[in-house]
Order: structure tokens, then C-alpha cells, then sequence
């Protein structure tokens, strides 16, 4: 044994120096050429896209890009699903790694802000600024801002918005209409309607998982900053922040008048069964919850309650094109992403999916306007997007969004006190900041 | 048998062993050794594979990190709570098994089928039991006085339910393994210790234990190492998250977050490795202790 150890140690040892040369790291930043990309595809050309769209949504994905596929003499956009968003996050990086990269993928910020790291993700500034195949001025500023804005890092464009959601507000109408309640819309209404509505094995207020992860929302409608971006602190630790997540605190573990979904994983489930009057949960949940709702319980959603003002974050994926594909993959991937988030698509898309259209005239499109007056639970995210952020473009924002998470998490769930795990939760966020901007 | 090696024998040995030797290699000791330069790296290009700089910052970081000593608690409490009591369990279990009784092969392969089944399938019923107002478990526990407990929600019980979930799935495993190492043990020991006098727990003792011992020696090195690289459980049994506010992260988990969350590359690299000598000098304890207690 002692033998083999020996060995093992020397072999190592071995290697270790044998490999140890150190690549130098280039030292000027390559200004990028903007005007050369070409602007006709002149030969069949096929790319592949790889999402994270399963049931309605695949099939509605497949039906729009049929159609643009018909419409299109020589690009033909090949769908490949690849399972869960985690399940895609990490095909995107093996692939990258073994440099098999598909030409198009759904993605992401944090994602996004990893990949231009790395080199990996093609600028679309080029394209968007083309005068043949490009967007005009009014074209881009018609992308509602919160998502053009989500969508660029230093003036560059890196993606295209695509399936997009935010917070809203779910409520079961018959327990409200017993109460004489009407949705709440300030955090006073909210805490009486669910002091209201907590009877028997009713619980009124329910909360996500992920509450934790959304926790900037709750300081933002507390008055509050989370981060200050250009001197990279962390800045949740003040008055505002102890203000948002005492509030919640007290309604959890005080006052008992709300929950986390813990074991039941999504509020869907116990929403749909009753045992929650209310719950934030995404508007990408609409279809979910009115699958599981059916025959059950009569339910609507309304924006988010605002505190002193109002906020509420824009969540889900971009599209992106990647480096290693050629100029005329790229190019068929720009014009497939210019036809998904074109007016008629998004509404569609929308219309399918509980999405919000990406674009202002969207927004005020007729056909989208009649839409919501027919269908009045996909109206409520679409009014909240002047209350709208994004998380910044953080080097290391994952390891933020999870240190913070984590800890807001543990005080709700009653292992640690309010100043303390606000105290925690920052005190490790900046640290997970800093070893990233190192 | 105690021929000398020639070139001729040893030639051909290797053209057997080359296919696995291949495969083994591919997927085992190149990871192996590329994530150990990797646990050094300290900037770098994954993706181009460049390396700009090496040190010692991916391990100092990881042992300053509390995450990480947390995770290597729980794995601790999740080995500690496991490995001995699945081995007790399913050696009575196994015992019985092997008894004349009727239905004998049901029993064996309604014992077999956890170990069977993808642990992600397995979760999603355990998530059912372990549910504090809908589960089986707390309405059982409730004929007995006990109020309901929130088994996946309630930090302090998420180990608990985790290691409950690991014992009654490695069962089977260990079962299978027990009672072919009980039919090894010859009839007439027990014949003759039935002549002695000796009644059944008497010949558990001296017999069943003393000569199951090399079986049980192998269960417990394949348990532990398996132990420490717990992950699918974790994942699937608390969707995905490490338990409510982290309660139940292990070390892999924490590898997995640094490599797949954070593009922490050299960081789950060092954390690899830290588990790998974790798993090495428990197995060397257990080689010395088995020397002097296994009966071969």
C-alpha cells in the first residue's frame, strides 16, 4: 500500500512539473470591425437553435418557426430541445468547451455575462446597425426599454429578448369576493388581506422558493438600493432593506399569515388547492396555474403590490448567437431572431405562452388590445412595466444571487433573526462580488 | 500459476486489457488528473485552455469558505447516519431473507426495486411521504401522538429526511450482496453449533457476523465511498436546491454549484480533489482496520 502511494506521489509530482508553463495573456483589446458582415445568404444554409421550451410553449415555438422556415428559400432553423433550463445552461458550456457550439441558443443574463466573458456570445450590435438586413432607429426603441437595456453591455447588443415574464400577483376571486376584498395594491392592504383571508387551514399569503433570489424587488419597494453598480457595493443593508425583509419576516413567522411553497416546490400546487389565498408568483406560471386551477378554484392576478414605490424584475431568456458560428450562420440566426421578436410573432408568442410581448407597438396593438380584454390575467404583467429592473451586469452575479438567497431564505424559514441574516446576506454578497472583480 | 511474466504473456494481457483500459482512461484518469492541474489554476481561458497564472488561491479560498465546511459537515452527518444503519438494517433484513419462509423471491425482489428505480422517480413519492399536511409519514406518526413534522421545509429535519431517503434506497444493494454472502457460509457450522446448544442469537453472534465478515467489509468501503459523493438525492428530493436556506448541501452539491453555477472552474477542481482525499484516508483506515478484524 505505503508502495503504491510512493508512486502515485512521484508520478504526480512528475506531471505537475512537467506541465506547468504559463500561457501569456494578450495584452491590447482588438477593436472590432462593424461594418463587415454580409447581408445576403446566397446558399442553403441550416442552424441549429437549442431551447428550453417544453409542452405548449415547444409546440408553439415549432409552429412559429415552421413558418419562418416555409417563408425563407434558404435558411432552415433546426429546433433542438434540450431539456430544462439547467440541462440547457450546462450543454451550452460542454458544448463550448468541446467547441461544438450551435449557432443559436436561448440564454439568460447571468448566463450572457459569463459568455461575453469568455468570448463566447457574438456582439449584434453590427447586424442591429446594418442599413440592409439591420433595424431602423424606431424599430430598436419600439424593444420596450427594460429589455433593450437588459440586452446590452457597454452600448453593445448581445442578445434578443425572447420569452419574457415578470412578477404578478395570483388570487383565488372567491375567498376575496367572501371578504369583502378587493386585490391589494399597497404593502398595508396586502398584510391586511392576508390577516384576512388566514383562517382555518387557509393560509393567505403565499411566497415562492425563490423569494430569496427576488429579494431586490422587496428593497427597491421599500425605497431601497440593492447595489450600487458603478462602485460595486453591495447596498441592502440599511434601513429599506431591514424595512422589506422584516415585513416579510412578520408575516411569515410572526404573524403566521403567510408561507413559503417549501416542500410543494412551486405555489401553484397549494394555490390551486386552496390552502393559499394569494401568492407572487411569475406570469410564465398563468398557464401552469390554470391547468392545475381547473374545476377547482376561481382565481385572477393583479400587478405587485408597491410599497413606497413600485418594482417588480423582468425575468427569462435572450436569444444569442455564438462566436464560432460562420457570418452566414450568423446571419440566418439574426434574421430568425429579427422574425421572433417581430410584432405579429411576439403577439403571438404571447398570446400562447403568457409571455409578454417584447415590443411597444405590441403593446398597443389591437389585436394584442382585445386580446387581454378577453383574457384579463395576462394584462397584469404587461401594466408593470415602468415599475420594471433587471438585475445588473455583475461579474459573478450568480454567486451574489445565490449567497444572498441562501440567507434571506434561512430567516424565513426562522433560523436566524432579521438583523442577522440582513447582515449575513450582505456581508456575503460583497464577497462573492469582490473575488469576482478581483 | 507461478509461471514468470514473459514478453509474450504480457503482450497479450494488454491486448485484453486495452479496450477497458481505453474507456477507464478516457472518462476516469484523464478528468482525474486534468481537474487536479486544474485545481491550480488560478486565472485562466476554460475555453481556450489557457492558463495565465497558477497557485494555491483555489484550496485557500475553499478552506476559508464556511460553505464549504458546511458542506463537508453534512456529508460528514449524512455518512455517519447512513452507512451504519443501512448496514445493520439490511443484514437483519438479509437474515431473514434467507430463512425457509414463503414468498422468499417476492420478498427479495420487493427489496431489490428501490435500488432499481431512477432516484429522480424514487424522490418524487418520498416528496409525497415527507409532505407535513398531505404525507403518509406524519398521518402515521400522528397515531402516535407525534404533531406533524415538516420533514423537507424545516432546516434541522432536512438531513434527517435526506438520510432516511438514502438508507431505504441502498437497501436493496446491500441485501443482494448479504445473502449471497450468507449462502456462502457452510450449513454444518450451524449444525454443529445447534449440537453445542447455542440458540439463534448465539449463532448470529459467533457464526453469521464472524464469517460474514469480508461481505461486510466490502459493503462498508462501497457504502462510505459511495456516501461521500451523495448528490442525485439532494437534487431531486429538495427540487433542485440544497435543502431549505442550504440545509442540506453537500460536498458534491457544492462542486456542482462551483462548476456549473459559478464557471468556478478551478475552485470545484480544488473541491474535488479535497473529497477525494477525504474518501482516500478513510478507505486506507478501513484497509488497516479490515486487516486485523476481516476473517478471510
Amino acid at each position: 500500500m505505503k508502495k503504491i502511494v510512493h508512486v502515485l506521489f512521484v508520478c504526480l509530482l512528475a506531471i505537475s512539473l512537467a506541465a506547468c508553463s504559463n500561457a501569456t495573456k494578450p495584452s491590447s483589446t482588438e477593436e472590432q470591425k462593424t461594418a463587415d458582415i454580409p447581408t445576403e445568404i446566397d446558399k442553403p444554409v441550416t442552424i441549429e437553435f437549442w431551447h428550453a421550451m417544453t409542452g405548449n410553449l415547444e409546440k408553439t415555438l415549432q409552429t412559429m418557426t415552421q413558418k419562418f422556415n416555409d417563408s425563407q428559400s434558404n435558411i432552415n432553423v433546426k429546433l433542438v430541445n434540450q431539456g430544462t433550463y439547467d440541462d440547457l445552461n450546462k450543454k451550452l458550456m460542454a458544448a463550448a468547451k468541446s467547441h461544438t457550439s450551435p449557432v443559436m441558443a436561448q440564454a439568460y443574463e447571468d448566463w450572457m455575462q459569463d459568455y461575453i466573458n469568455n468570448d463566447l456570445i457574438a456582439d449584434l450590435t453590427p447586424y442591429i446597425q446594418n442599413k440592409t438586413v439591420g433595424w431602423s432607429d424606431s424599430e430598436l426603441n419600439d424593444i420596450v426599454q427594460v429589455f433593450r437595456d437588459e440586452n446590452s453591455w457597454n452600448n453593445k447588443f448581445y442578445g434578443v429578448p425572447f420569452n419574457k415574464s415578470t412578477e404578478v400577483l395570483y388570487y383565488n376571486t372567491d375567498m376575496f369576493k367572501e371578504n369583502n376584498l378587493k386585490a391589494p395594491t399597497t404593502w398595508a392592504e396586502l398584510e391586511m388581506a392576508a390577516q384576512t383571508l388566514t383562517k382555518g387551514n387557509v393560509i393567505g399569503m403565499g411566497f415562492e422558493n425563490a423569494i430569496g433570489l427576488n429579494f431586490p424587488t422587496w428593497v427597491q419597494q421599500a425605497g431601497g438600493q440593492f447595489v450600487d453598480v458603478d462602485n460595486k457595493k453591495v447596498s441592502f443593508d440599511s434601513e429599506e432593506g431591514k424595512k422589506a425583509l422584516t415585513f416579510l419576516n412578520d408575516m411569515v413567522n410572526n404573524k403566521k399569515i403567510a408561507r413559503l411553497a417549501g416542500e410543494d416546490n412551486y405555489m401553484s400546487d397549494p394555490f390551486s388547492r386552496g390552502d393559499v389565498a394569494m401568492y407572487i408568483g411569475s406570469s410564465a406560471g398563468i398557464s401552469f396555474v390554470e391547468a392545475a386551477a381547473k374545476d377547482k378554484i376561481n382565481w385572477a392576478t393583479a400587478p405587485l403590490p408597491a410599497g413606497e414605490k413600485a418594482s417588480t424584475q423582468f425575468q427569462g431568456t435572450n436569444l444569442v448567437t455564438f462566436n464560432s458560428a460562420d457570418d452566414q450562420q450568423k446571419l440566418a440566426a439574426w434574421e430568425f431572431m429579427k422574425y421572433l421578436s417581430s410584432k405579429d410573432q411576439t403577439i403571438y408568442w404571447a398570446q400562447n405562452t403568457g409571455y409578454v410581448p417584447v415590443r411597444e407597438s405590441a403593446l398597443k396593438d389591437s389585436v394584442w388590445l382585445k386580446y387581454i380584454e378577453e383574457n384579463p390575467k395576462y394584462a397584469a404583467a404587461e401594466k408593470q412595466f415602468d415599475a420594471g429592473y433587471f438585475f445588473p451586469h455583475l461579474d459573478g452575479a450568480f454567486a451574489m444571487k445565490s449567497a444572498y438567497s441562501t440567507e434571506i431564505q434561512a430567516v424565513l424559514v426562522g433560523k436566524k433573526s432579521v438583523d442577522q441574516g440582513l447582515q449575513d446576506a450582505a456581508k456575503n454578497t460583497q464577497d462573492a462580488l469582490d473575488k469576482a472583480n478581483k | 500459476m507461478n509461471d514468470k511474466p514473459t514478453m509474450k504473456k504480457t503482450i497479450k494481457a494488454i491486448l485484453y486489457l486495452i479496450p477497458a483500459l481505453l474507456i477507464i482512461g478516457t472518462f476516469s484518469f484523464y478528468p482525474i488528473i486534468k481537474s487536479f492541474f486544474m485545481s491550480f489554476y488560478t486565472d485562466y481561458d476554460y475555453f481556450k485552455d489557457l492558463v495565465f497564472a497558477r497557485g494555491l488561491d483555489n484550496y485557500i479560498f475553499i478552506f476559508q469558505d464556511p460553505e464549504f465546511w458546511k458542506s463537508i459537515q453534512n456529508t460528514m452527518i449524512f455518512v455517519i447516519g447512513v452507512v451504519p444503519l443501512s448496514i445493520i438494517i439490511s443484514l437483519v433484513i438479509a437474515t431473514f431473507l434467507n430463512q425457509k419462509i414463503k414468498f422468499r423471491g417476492l420478498f427479495r425482489t420487493i427489496y431489490f426495486i428501490p435500488f432499481v428505480t431512477s432516484v429522480v422517480a424514487v424522490s418524487i413519492v418520498w416528496r409525497w411521504i415527507f409532505h407535513s399536511q398531505y404525507g403518509v409519514l406524519n398521518y402515521a406518526l400522528g397515531f402516535l401522538g407525534i404533531s406533524p413534522i415538516k420533514w423537507l421545509s424545516d432546516p434541522d429535519w432536512a438531513m434527517p429526511s435526506l438520510i432516511i431517503l438514502a438508507i431505504w434506497k441502498g437497501l436493496g444493494y446491500n441485501i443482494i450482496i448479504f445473502l449471497s454472502g450468507l449462502q456462502n457460509i457452510d450449513k454444518q457450522y450451524y449444525l454443529a453449533a445447534r449440537i453445542d446448544g447455542a440458540g439463534a442469537w448465539e449463532r448470529f453472534k459467533n457464526i453469521t457476523v464472524p464469517l460474514l465478515s469480508s461481505t461486510t467489509f466490502f459493503i462498508s468501503i462501497v457504502s462510505i465511498i459511495n456516501s461521500f459523493k451523495v448528490f442525485d438525492e439532494v437534487f431531486a428530493l429538495f427540487g433542485g436546491q440544497p435543502g431549505p436556506a442550504g440545509s442540506a448541501e453537500t460536498i458534491v452539491y457544492y462542486i456542482y454549484n462551483k462548476f456549473y453555477g459559478e464557471w468556478n472552474f478551478g475552485v470545484a477542481s480544488a473541491a474535488a480533489y479535497v473529497l477525494l482525499f477525504i474518501i482516500f484516508i478513510f478507505t486506507l483506515i478501513q484497509l488497516y482496520v479490515g486487516k486485523k478484524k476481516v476473517n478471510y
